[in-house]
């Protein structure tokens, strides 16, 4: 079975050759949710999966996921033939006051990896931008990030802010000093610290 | 280079020298051994009963035969090992009765242990050299447990090993049991030395008769040797380090110089694990700040003398692998390799001021080991290894985590942790909340599973067998 190859492919981190696979298995009819899922995402999963047992490193995770979006870009232009939607929409992005994005970035690979449509805000992000970037794009979960102990109180005034605009948009926070009891106390609806676990909350959160 | 232990100034060695010279020329070593004695009566040293008096020019010419390098060959070439100057070797502990249980109680150590010890020694990727009676073993006879142990070491590993000091008669078999794996004695002086042992002085300024007479039979056959003093300062030397020190190169510049006259080139190693007893005890303390003084003494003088240098490594006096093991073992150990020292006996395992080895400590210290062999590696400065090119073009707040160099070096450029835990404490909690020593018990059954016994000859291991069961009975 081929597709089975493209998720090879993506666990041996060959961007070309996901690619090439990819557009192989379009060429040849093969169901292209079966690409996406059985393919592509199922190995993103395989990934984490193994990110999180200490198999894979960092860098390996973000060179499998690069491979991952070469084969998903190969997709994009016919997934708009079908009536196959984004898992839903993240808006992302490091609170205000806090520049710091390695760990933002990896969380966002991982979702997009995982077939979620993310929308990146970048760093220094204002509590205003999170609430109106989450109404533009229809978001289901808005994610935020903090390094630093003294920008998580924006954390906690973006959250209230989102929870405030009506929108029903659900909210997870992530960075080293976060932790799950914070996430509570401000009343976030998720905490995860590490990038595979952020993509497991966020499934959660969508299905809820 | 600049490190800011330097224990030692050019003119003070002069002036320990100076004081090991007089020792040597007025008082004297005793040998308690004819042989010895007979060899130093025939090259005209002055005698007097046992007492054997050196002169500079004496002790000079036996230096200046040593050589400062030599390379102890494997039974796996490729695991062969040099010794001396900028080389150096990781060997592990030495001599403890007992093994330490994880929860701090002692056992008496067996046969078990020591073939276990051989097998972590075989599949480690730090451990230079496989030891000698790195326990005791209490279950065989002990007249002949060297041969159980000599028998072991081979078998079970193809690194090189440590011989049998244990007597002149524990010596030849040592030196025969070499012979049989190496195809004969002839083939074996061709070779070189295949092992090194570790012969200690009876502080202050005797030979016992089994270590004299282990030295000459181990330096006629090639075979190398660590001469080495245990002065416990305040007891059985001064109570000052400047004493204790002068007082230990006198002791093994006269083992060096019979080792010498016997076989002129054997090769040879100054040795010290020289320490402070503790005053409130009575004890040997080797936790404490004076061995790593007089590790980085020896090391110097040593060199003073253009000899290779043996010490201690990850010695502490603490009986649990805890923090203060933890502590003890890897200042001595780094202060060892960074020192210069060339040949780091007790590398791993030991606890409690040498009453016991630990299997979790072994492996402990064995982590530290590579952890030092990476930090003392000169650093490689090239224009790849800066690569301005890349730095440019990831230019000002990018990142380098996606660059292709990374992806490539990301298992390589840095040491792998095997033990030491590096998680957040979330993590830390989810895997049990382990510490150290608990993460080396689980790691401990991991790697004796992952243990293969290396490629030996049938027919070399038959004779072995045949030669030590032979011995035992005769």
């Amino acid at each position: 079975m081929a597709v089975k190859d493209i998720f090879q492919a993506v666990l041996e981190f060959d961007e070309a050759k996901v690619s090439e696979l990819t557009r192989k298995e379009l060429d040849a009819g093969t169901n292209i949710q079966s690409i996406l899922n059985d393919g592509l995402i199922n190995a993103m999963d395989e990934v984490g999966k193994q990110f999180s047992e200490g198999v894979l490193f960092v860098p390996e995770m973000l060179m499998a996921a690069q491979a991952m979006k070469a084969g998903l870009g190969v997709l994009k232009p016919h997934l708009a033939d079908t009536d196959n939607k984004p898992k839903g929409t993240i808006i992302i992005g490091t609170v205000k006051g806090d520049l710091h994005d390695i760990g933002k970035n990896l969380v966002g690979m991982m979702m997009e990896g995982a077939g979620f449509n993310v929308v990146d805000l970048g760093v220094d992000v204002d509590t205003e931008k999170f609430v109106q970037a989450a109404k533009d794009n229809d978001a289901q979960i808005v994610a935020l990030s903090a390094l630093l102990t003294t920008t998580m109180p924006a954390m906690e005034a973006t959250v209230a802010s989102l929870k405030e605009s009506g929108s029903g948009v659900k909210t997870m926070i992530g960075g080293a000093p976060v932790t799950e009891a914070f996430a509570t106390k401000i009343g976030s609806d998720g905490y995860s610290d590490d990038a595979p676990g952020a993509v497991e909350l966020a499934r959660k959160l969508v299905a809820a | 280079m600049y490190d800011r232990m330097q224990t030692l100034t050019q003119e003070q060695m002069n002036k320990i020298h100076g004081a090991a010279m007089d020792i040597l020329q007025n008082t004297g070593i005793a040998f308690n051994e004819d042989e010895a004695l007979e060899i130093f009566k025939s090259h005209g040293f002055k005698i007097d009963g046992k007492k054997v008096f050196f002169t500079e020019e004496q002790i000079r010419k036996a230096v200046d035969s040593a050589p400062s390098k030599f390379t102890v060959t494997a039974r796996n070439p490729e695991k062969s090992v040099k010794i001396g100057e900028e080389d150096f070797v990781f060997v592990p502990g030495y001599g403890a009765p007992f093994i330490a249980k994880p929860n701090g109680d002692q056992r008496e150590a067996t046969m078990e242990d020591y073939d276990n010890f051989c097998k972590l020694v075989q599949t480690s990727k730090f451990m230079d050299m496989n030891g000698f009676m790195m326990v005791e073993p209490s279950d065989v006879p002990p007249e002949t447990a060297h041969l159980d142990m000599l028998f072991s070491s081979i078998v079970l590993s193809d690194k090189p090993f440590m011989g049998s000091p244990v007597s002149k008669q524990g010596a030849r078999e040592c030196v025969e049991m070499a012979s049989i794996v190496w195809g004969g004695k002839e083939q074996l002086k061709k070779v070189g030395p295949v092992t090194v042992s570790l012969i200690n002085s009876l502080s202050p300024l005797q030979f016992s008769d089994e270590m004299a007479g282990a030295l000459i039979e181990l330096a006629r056959a090639d075979q190398a040797c660590v001469i080495a003093s245990l002065i416990m300062a305040g007891s059985s030397g001064p109570v000052t380090l400047p004493g204790v020190i002068a007082l230990q190169t006198a002791e093994i510049l006269s083992g060096i110089t019979l080792a010498q006259l016997v076989n002129p080139g054997a090769p040879v190693i100054y040795g010290s694990t020289s320490s402070a007893m503790d005053m409130k005890t009575g004890g040997l303390s080797v936790g404490c700040p004076e061995l790593s003084i007089v590790v980085s003494a020896t090391a110097q003088m040593a060199r003073y003398y253009n000899l290779p240098s043996r010490s201690g490594g990850g010695l502490t006096d603490a009986h649990i692998p805890d923090a203060q093991a933890g502590a003890e073992s890897t200042l001595a150990l780094s202060t060892a390799a960074r020192n210069g020292i060339n040949f780091i006996l007790h590398s791993a395992g030991i606890l409690g001021s040498y009453i016991a080895m630990s299997f979790e400590k072994y492996l402990i210290d064995e982590e530290m080991c590579g952890v030092i062999r990476k930090m003392i590696k000169p650093m490689e400065v090239t224009d790849d290894s800066i690569d301005v090119e890349m730095i440019q073009k990831v230019g000002i707040g990018g990142q380098y985590l996606t660059q292709p160099k990374t992806f490539k070096l990301c298992r390589t450029e840095f040491f792998l942790s095997n033990l030491m835990g590096r998680q957040n404490q979330a993590g830390w909690k989810a895997g049990g909340s382990k510490r150290v020593d608990e993460a080396a018990t689980e790691m401990l059954s991991k790697r004796l599973a992952s243990y293969e016994k290396p490629e030996i000859s049938p027919d070399i291991e038959a004779e072995l067998s045949e030669y030590v069961m032979r011995k035992k009975k005769g």
